[in-house]
Parts: structure tokens; C-alpha cells; sequence
């Protein structure tokens, strides 16, 4: 047993769940889980905060341990949901450390959807918001309209691997532009809806959830850092649209 | 009524659609998942209209959203995850956590102050909401593993 490359395949293995968005516990379970079923030891043991891996394997007497930083998260569900599942499987089936390799290579070139794809629907989930604060079909149209401007700036700056503080600045900023010409060209619009259901679109509302719910379950370190994370990030959305709002 | 019902079921599904696609869940899960969605922002928009307290309606739509996304992991064999992260989106406190920040930078603090008590609220119940059901579930199997190997 190569425990070396048993390291390295648990710390991908993690690595990928942290950012693709698991939560924390569930990055712990199976990182062990993936281990105690390709070797035979008990003496596995892994932390995980939200910003960093560590993870150690006790194999003859002797022990192992490597740690890995994690810098950029998105979301991305069926990433973990096929890890997961792999992780399940190791422990009924009998996998040899290459098939694992394998499966973790093909888990990660399968496709995700388009730019274009993301871009509609960050537009259909911004009407969605629109509807749901109660907007009427003049408001639920421009929230769309503006949506997909969003995403694809947001698509666009991602790609340009900046600081995410200024990301979000401009593209609240954007936003903010954006619904105050909607609001002299149309006229009647109510601004507070398109504003919000734009701004959903950027702010970590769920993030601070999941905050919440770290904090519930005991995992109070990468708790206390998502909601930092989410306070930084709400920042510098409120700064944006302030900064064009005090403007115009 | 019948309105109010049917707009709240429709948003909340598109809201959630369109998240779904951004957090790239593919297939049928991606349809499930809206459809959680969707019951959890239902569920919330009919407390408030039955004049229920704002906490109280998101810890009761938590709770709905959350045994749904629990029944649909076990029979699709998925991670509770897949279902629950972008359903939650509608309920989520994002317009409170705006408009705290928006009040702080304009330095009106007492009001950012009862924002951001309301946010945590919310988040809060949320947060108890699915931590219950979860739990429920998590002593159940428990249950069915030991009758099946004391049989």
C-alpha cells in the first residue's frame, strides 16, 4: 500500500468536495471515509475549516499527514453529490487506489452548463425574485433584463481572477446603474424590487445560513469565518450601489 | 387567495430554477430541487398570509422544505445537499443582510443593528428548522438498521 499516494488521493478527493461548496462535516466524513476503505487502518483522521485540509493517516507505526489551502469556492452540487456517492462506494466495493484516481479524473472534466446556459437563468432566477417580492410584469421583465447583464459580467470578471471585494463592487455597481436609467425610462417602476431581486443574485444570503448552521452544528471555527466572509462581501455590494446612488 | 398561492409557488420555483443552474445540478434533481424550493417559499408566503410571526413562518417553511429534501435524498440516493442548498434560496435573509450593510455605511446604526438582529433570526430559525428534521431522520434510520439486525 502506497500510503504516500493514498494521501494525495484523500486530499483530492476533499479538496474538490471544499470547492464545490460541501459543508464541513461532510468534507471530514468522507475524506475518512475514503481512507479507512482503501486501507486496512483505523487511525485516520482529518480537520477541515473552510479555508484549509489537514489530514493524517496512522499505517505501521508510522504516521503520514499532508495539508492543502483551499483560495477559490463556488458551488457546484453534482460534484459533490458523485463524490460522495464514490465515497459510499468504496467502502461496499473493492476499489484499488487507480480506479479511485480514475474516477476523481473523470468526475472532474464532466461538463458543467454554458456561460450563455448560467446567464439565462441567473435572468430567470432574478424574475423569480421579482414575482416573489411582489413586483409587478414591468418590474419582473427589467429584474430579467438585468439578471442576465449581471451574470455576464459576473461570468466576465471571474474570468479576469480578481479580488472578489472589487468584483462584487462592480457589479453592484452595474446593478445600480442599471435599475436607476430603468427607473427614468420607465417611470413607473417600483426601483426597491428591481434593486433587490438583482442584488439576490450576488448577495451570500445562504452562505450566512449555512454560517448559522455550522455554528449550530459545532463547527464554530469555519462558522465564524463564513460569516466574515458574508459581512465582507455584503460590504462591498451596500458600497456599490451606495457610491451610484449618492451620485446620480 | 388562489392567486396569492399560485405566485408564491411560481417564483419561488423560478428563483430556485435558476439557482439550481448556477450551483450546476443536472437531471432530475435539478426539477426536484425547484419543486422544494418552490413548497418552501409556498409554505412561507401562506404563514404570513394566515398572519403568522415572520420567524415563525420561516422555521415552519424550513421545516416542510426540509423533510421533502430529506424523503427525495433517500429514495434518490443523493446527498440531503443537492436539494436543500437551492431551495433554501428564497427564504434566505439576502435583502436583510443589504440592507444592513446599506444602513452601517450610511452610519444609521440602531437601524442597522435591527436588521441585522432580524437577519440572524431568520437565518437562525432556518438553520434550527432543517437541523430538526435532519435530526429526526438521522435517529430513524438508526431505528430501522437495529430492527433489521435484530431480525
Amino acid at each position: 500500500m502506497e500510503i504516500e499516494k493514498l494521501l494525495d488521493v484523500g486530499i483530492r478527493a476533499g479538496r474538490m468536495l471544499l470547492e464545490s461548496g460541501a459543508e464541513v462535516y461532510r468534507v471530514e466524513e468522507t475524506m475518512i471515509r475514503i481512507c479507512t476503505g482503501l486501507a486496512c487502518t483505523d487511525e485516520v483522521d482529518s480537520y477541515v475549516t473552510s479555508t484549509g485540509i489537514m489530514l493524517s493517516i496512522g499505517y505501521n507505526g508510522q504516521v503520514f499527514s499532508k495539508i492543502s489551502r483551499i483560495k477559490n469556492r463556488n458551488v457546484n452540487l453534482h460534484c459533490v453529490a458523485r463524490i460522495n456517492a464514490l465515497s459510499r462506494n468504496i467502502q461496499i466495493q473493492d476499489y484499488s487506489l487507480e480506479e479511485v484516481e480514475q474516477q476523481l479524473n473523470k468526475i472532474e472534466k464532466e461538463p458543467k452548463y454554458s456561460v450563455w446556459m448560467t446567464t439565462l437563468f441567473g435572468g430567470i432566477g432574478a424574475a423569480g425574485f421579482a414575482l416573489f417580492f411582489d413586483g409587478g410584469m414591468l418590474e419582473i421583465v427589467i429584474s430579467f433584463a438585468i439578471g442576465i447583464l449581471i451574470r455576464l459580467l459576473v461570468s466576465l470578471l471571474s474570468m479576469m481572477k480578481m479580488n472578489d471585494f472589487i468584483n462584487n463592487v462592480i457589479a453592484s455597481m452595474l446593478l445600480a446603474i442599471l435599475s436607476i436609467f430603468s427607473k427614468k425610462v420607465f417611470l413607473v417602476i417600483d426601483v426597491n424590487v428591481v434593486v433587490i431581486s438583482g442584488i439576490m443574485l450576488l448577495i451570500p444570503g445562504l452562505a450566512f445560513t449555512n454560517a448559522i448552521r455550522d455554528t449550530i452544528a459545532g463547527d464554530y471555527l469555519s462558522g465564524v469565518s463564513r460569516v466574515m466572509e458574508t459581512l465582507v462581501c455584503a460590504c462591498a455590494i451596500a458600497l456599490g450601489v451606495m457610491v451610484v446612488f449618492s451620485v446620480v | 387567495m388562489l392567486v396569492m398561492i399560485l405566485k408564491a409557488f411560481l417564483s419561488s420555483f423560478f428563483a430556485t430554477l435558476g439557482f439550481g443552474i448556477l450551483f450546476n445540478i443536472k437531471g432530475k434533481n435539478l426539477l426536484w430541487a425547484s419543486v422544494t424550493g418552490a413548497i418552501g417559499g409556498l409554505v412561507y408566503k401562506f404563514c404570513l398570509y394566515l398572519n403568522i410571526n415572520d420567524y415563525v413562518s420561516n422555521f415552519i417553511a424550513a421545516l416542510c422544505l426540509s423533510f421533502c429534501a430529506e424523503v427525495l435524498a433517500r429514495k434518490y440516493k443523493n446527498p440531503v445537499t443537492t436539494y436543500i442548498v437551492c431551495s433554501l434560496i428564497p427564504l434566505v435573509p439576502g435583502a436583510a443582510l443589504y440592507r444592513m450593510m446599506t444602513y452601517a455605511l450610511k452610519g444609521i446604526l440602531l437601524k442597522a443593528l435591527e436588521r441585522g438582529c432580524y437577519m440572524i433570526g431568520v437565518a437562525g430559525s432556518l438553520a434550527v428548522g432543517i437541523l430538526l428534521v435532519s435530526t429526526v431522520f438521522k435517529i430513524y434510520s438508526r431505528c430501522k438498521v437495529k430492527r433489521e439486525s435484530i431480525c
